[in-house]
This record gives C-alpha cells, structure tokens and sequence, in this order.
C-alpha cells in the first residue's frame, strides 16, 4: 500500500513537473524571448558571411569565439526569472495554492530554461553548419563539430545552473539575470587570470572549461591576432606579470561543467523550496 | 466533527521577530461562510497563507477537510480554491491557456476542460476575452479571471482574501453573487474583507482578530442583535405636517422623536411589544407609512465598539 502511494506520488510529481515545463515553454514563446534569441542564433553566423578564413574548421572557431557569450547570456534570460520571478511577479500566489509541489514547479522551470538553451544553441549550429556547408562544402565539415556541439551544450547547462542558483537567492529578476551572467563572464574571469599570474591551472573556471567547445576543432581562431607569446611578453614588459596559459583536458572540462551544472542546479532547488515572502 | 477549516494555537513569527499570529484556533464548520476581520497588519493574510500552503506556522496546526496542511499540502489543497492578496499575471497568455494549465495541475478531467473554462469565465463575465492576452486586462478583469481560477475545479473550501478589491460595484455585486451561489452548492467560505457591509451581506459568522489574535468570534444574527439601538425609523409616504409632528409626540411610547421631511427617528424603549404598538397607533392614526424597522447600528460601529481606535478598515 505504502508502496503504491510513494508511485503515485512520484507519478503525480512527474506529470507536475511536465506541466510546469510545459507551462514555462509556452510563456518563453509568448513573451518572444525564444524567438528572439532564437533569432540572434540563426544571424550570428550569418554575420561571417564571407569566406574569411581557408579552412571550415577556422571558419567554426571564429563563429565560437563570439558564441561562447552568446550561451551565457541565454541561459541567462531564460534562467534569471525562474525562481525569483514567481516571487517578484506574485504569480507564487496562484501557483503555490494549488496541489502540486514547489519542487515540481521549479524542476519543470529549470528543464523549461535548459531545454529553451539548448534549442538556441542547436539553432547556432545547424546554422553555422548549413553555412560552412554552403561555403566550403560538405566534405570539408569537421566531424569535432558534433564533439564541440555537445561541449556548448554542456557549458549551457552550467551556465543556466549557475543563473538558477542566483535566480533563487536575489530577489529581483533583473539582479539574478545581469549578476549571473557577470559572474560567469566577470568574475570567473577575473579569478581565471588570477589564477595565470600565480602560475595555476583555472581548471574549475567554468568559462576555462567552455573553450574546449572551440578547442576540440584543432584550429586557432584568426582572433587571437596576438599570439600567446606576443601577448605574455607585452604583459610582462607593462606590468611585470608573468602569465601562465594552459588548456583545459577535454574530461576534466566535462567534469567541471557537469558539476557546476548540478550544484548550481541543486543549491538553487535548496534554496527555492524554502523561499517564503 | 470534521470542520471544513480548524487551526490550533496557530503562532508565526518572522524573522525580525514580529508575531503576525499568536495563538490563532478557529473551527469553521462545513457550509458555513465566515467573514475575517481585522485591521492592515492584523494577521488575516498571514493565516490565509498558512491555510493556502504557502507559508509554514512557527507552531500550531492548521487542516482543511481534516488534513494537515504543513504535513500533507497536496492533499490538504486539493480541496480548496485560494484567492490571495493580488497575485501577479501571466501577461503574455490568455484566460484559457492559464486555466487549462490549472485544470490540469488540478487534474480535472481532459474532455470537460474546456466546457468548464467557458463556464467560470461566464460567472466573472470573462467569455469574450477568453483568447485575448492576460496583459490587456484592467485590474478589475485581472481580478475577475483570478476568481475563475479560485473555483475552476469546484473547491469544497474556498479562501477569499479580500476578493472585492479592484472591483467596480458590478462587480461587487458578481462577486457576492458569487459567494451566496458557492454557499447554495455547499461550499464553505472563509472571507476576509476591508469591507464590513461586505461581511454582513453574505456571511455567518464573524470573526474579529487584531494583532494576531482573534478577540471575538459570533454570528452575524447576534451581532445584529447586540447593535439594535431603542429607535425605529420610519419612513412615511409624504413629509409630515406640523399638526402630524405634533400628533406624534403625544404618542406615549415615543420618548423623543427627530423628523426630517419624510422621514423619522422614533426614540423608545426598545421593547419588541412596543414597537408593535406604535406601529399599531400609526397606522390607526392614518399615518401613510412606507417602511418600519429598528435602526441598526451595523457591523461597521460594532467594529469599531470591538477594536477600539485601530485603524486599517474602510
């Protein structure tokens, strides 16, 4: 008896949670977020238009090096309202008063903010793809690219777990959308570089670990106008920093992402159960 | 018996330790509408959001339908609708998209979904807006659909909190209608409201609270009965003549008497057989009366006689 009543429960829990997924989609599409960021996907590739660069895989690593921000701020305004915002909006007043848990709603949230990630990222790709194919043909597409494709799909989720966890401690949506992505893009950057100059490997950045989305293609990106080299020697000679590069392992990478993904994820689902007026 | 609500030694206390409850037992009984009154900051919201799940007690227990809310919130839920405070508004989506996903978290049947959204959009007068955009609504139609919302899946217990609020007199009038009708299908209500004539129209019983604790609780007859004051007000066809005034005042039961046009308050003793009698001598005495009664004090001055100087009632 006990027994079925813990299925039910979890039936109940999983039907809950599909709903507010499916709830939450419905307003991405709604309030056009999902069609504007899906939109900016499809156009940022466009933007290379011209065949700048000899090879496809040059030609994907310089279309990367943009889209690495693009993930961030993604995750960002899909992920930043996901708690926070039920608070802020008062729409927790409707929501909370009806027989479901709040961790079904937040879960389904969560997925919603993933899913709708994952949906611009694919969108980037099959553009990218669709242009490379155009451009240089389709022999000469890199098979890394589906390696790279799971990569920023992964950073994506670390990026919508650190934003989730924000979205569940701040209580303004605009505070968690605009200090998650800081946080990703900033301040990890800046404790990245420190990290440099005292000569230790950032391998818990989580940004550190997205570049393995560029760096599976084996091709340097014509941005890097300065080579490392270049580039160390300048900062030594202006600040007499030595700075120290290094790439990220592509496992250990895959690590870092997944556990920021799952304990931005879980903190954030902590802290939101809790959460009160 | 099981009540349709109950609370024992309810108590909540916020982090800065202000006690917006302290000690709340209420024992509302199946079918009953019972108004909730008390001053801003009284503790009726904080009580209302306990019952609705959306708040746990420091201490004490709350049930609706004899199930522990802070122990078995889905259950217990299930069986309520909650309108609280103003909610927010899913502006991009429209009645019927909000109310389909509420039915479904309600886990109402799929086939009759639909049926059931047209018809609680046609109790709020909601029907022609059914597809347009939330956002567009004005705050009386926001208030409107959230009531929709409250009775979507025929609660037993609804929980009103000061569902009036937004409303233009129309929609007072809905709203009221509303209630006497949840009340005919066997819904008990638990209403909080500013608005005692609000109270007095449409519930049974009255419970007063302030800072946290209820200091009265009654029916609305007795309380009726408590403010009756010993003056009838009578209301006659045309305005009296002086030699009509003067007719009046040699009524012995009449102890003093104020006239204004058609119009008088009769000061008496405030005897039920009394009052019996100077109807009787007015009528023999052919005086043209439209319209006879006690004059009541109303729920508003009891209010006042109860809580003191507090403020925070209209």
């Amino acid at each position: 008896m006990e027994i079925a009543t813990t299925r039910g429960n979890i039936n109940n829990a999983v039907i809950d949670t599909f709903l507010s997924f499916r709830f939450e989609l419905v307003r991405y599409l709604k309030s056009k977020r999902l069609l504007i960021l899906g939109g900016l996907a499809i156009i940022m590739p466009l933007l290379f238009l011209l065949k700048t660069v000899n090879t496809a895989s040059g030609f994907a690593v310089l279309a990367l090096d943009v889209f690495g921000v693009f993930i961030v701020i993604s995750a960002a305004m899909f992920t930043g309202d996901a708690v926070n915002g039920e608070f802020e909006r008062k729409t927790n007043l409707l929501s909370f008063s009806t027989p479901q848990r709040r961790s079904s709603i937040f879960i389904g949230k969560y997925i919603a903010a993933v899913l709708a990630t994952f949906f611009v990222i694919m969108l980037f790709y099959l553009t990218m793809t669709l242009q490379m194919a155009g451009l240089y043909g389709w022999g000469e597409i890199p098979a890394e690219l589906g390696k790279s494709f799971l990569i920023a799909l992964l950073s994506a989720a670390a990026a919508v777990g650190v934003v989730f966890f924000f979205s569940s401690l701040l209580k303004r949506t605009m505070a968690s959308t605009i200090v998650g992505a800081l946080f990703i893009m900033w301040v990890m950057e800046i404790v990245r570089i420190i990290m440099m100059v005292v000569g230790q490997e950032p391998w818990f950045i989580p940004t550190y670990s997205a570049e393995l989305l560029k760096n599976v293609l084996n091709t340097e990106s014509i941005l890097d106008l300065a080579p490392q080299q270049m580039f160390q020697e300048r900062i030594q000679e202006r600040f007499g920093i030595t700075l120290t590069f290094y790439e990220p392992e592509l496992w250990l990478g895959i690590a870092v992402l997944a556990t920021w993904a799952i304990v931005g994820f879980v903190s954030g689902m902590a802290i939101a159960v809790r959460r009160e007026d | 018996m099981e009540y349709a609500i109950r609370t024992e030694n309810l108590v909540k206390k916020y982090d800065k330790g202000f006690t917006a409850l302290d000690g709340i037992s209420l024992q509302i009984k199946r079918g009953e509408v019972v108004g909730y009154i008390g001053p801003n900051g009284s503790g009726k919201t904080t009580t209302i959001k306990i019952l609705a799940g959306l708040m746990k007690p420091t201490s004490g227990r709350a049930y609706v339908n004899g199930i522990d809310v802070v122990a078995n919130p889905i259950e217990a839920l299930r069986t309520i609708g909650a309108l609280i405070e103003v909610p927010g508004r899913y502006d991009y989506l429209t009645p019927h998209e909000m109310l389909t996903y509420f039915a479904r978290v309600y886990r109402m049947n799929h086939n009759g979904i639909d049926r059931r959204i047209k018809e609680v959009l046609e109790w709020v007068k909601l029907s022609d807006w059914e597809h347009k955009k939330i956002g567009t609504f004005s705050t009386g139609m926001e208030r409107r659909l959230v009531i929709a919302k409250t009775v979507l899946h025929k609660p037993d217990i609804l929980i009103l909190d000061e569902p009036v609020l937004g409303l233009d007199p129309v929609g007072i009038r809905d709203v009221r209608e509303l209630i006497r009708r949840c009340r005919n299908d066997g819904m008990s209500v638990f209403l909080s409201s500013h608005l005692l004539s609000e109270v007095a129209e449409v519930c049974d019983t009255v419970i007063f609270l302030s800072k946290g604790e209820v200091i009265l609780s009654d029916s609305i007859v007795n309380i009726g009965r408590s403010v009756e004051e010993a003056v009838l007000h009578v209301k006659f066809l045309k305005p009296l003549s002086k030699e009509e005034i003067e007719k009046l005042r040699t009524v012995e039961l009449i102890r003093s008497l104020d006239v204004r046009d058609r119009t008088a308050l009769l000061h008496y003793d405030g005897e039920p057989e009394s009052s019996a009698k100077i109807l009787k001598l007015l009528v023999s005495s052919n005086f043209e009366v439209v319209s006879y009664g006690m004059k009541s004090a109303g729920l508003e001055d009891f209010y006042v006689s109860v809580m003191g100087d507090e403020k925070g009632v209209n």
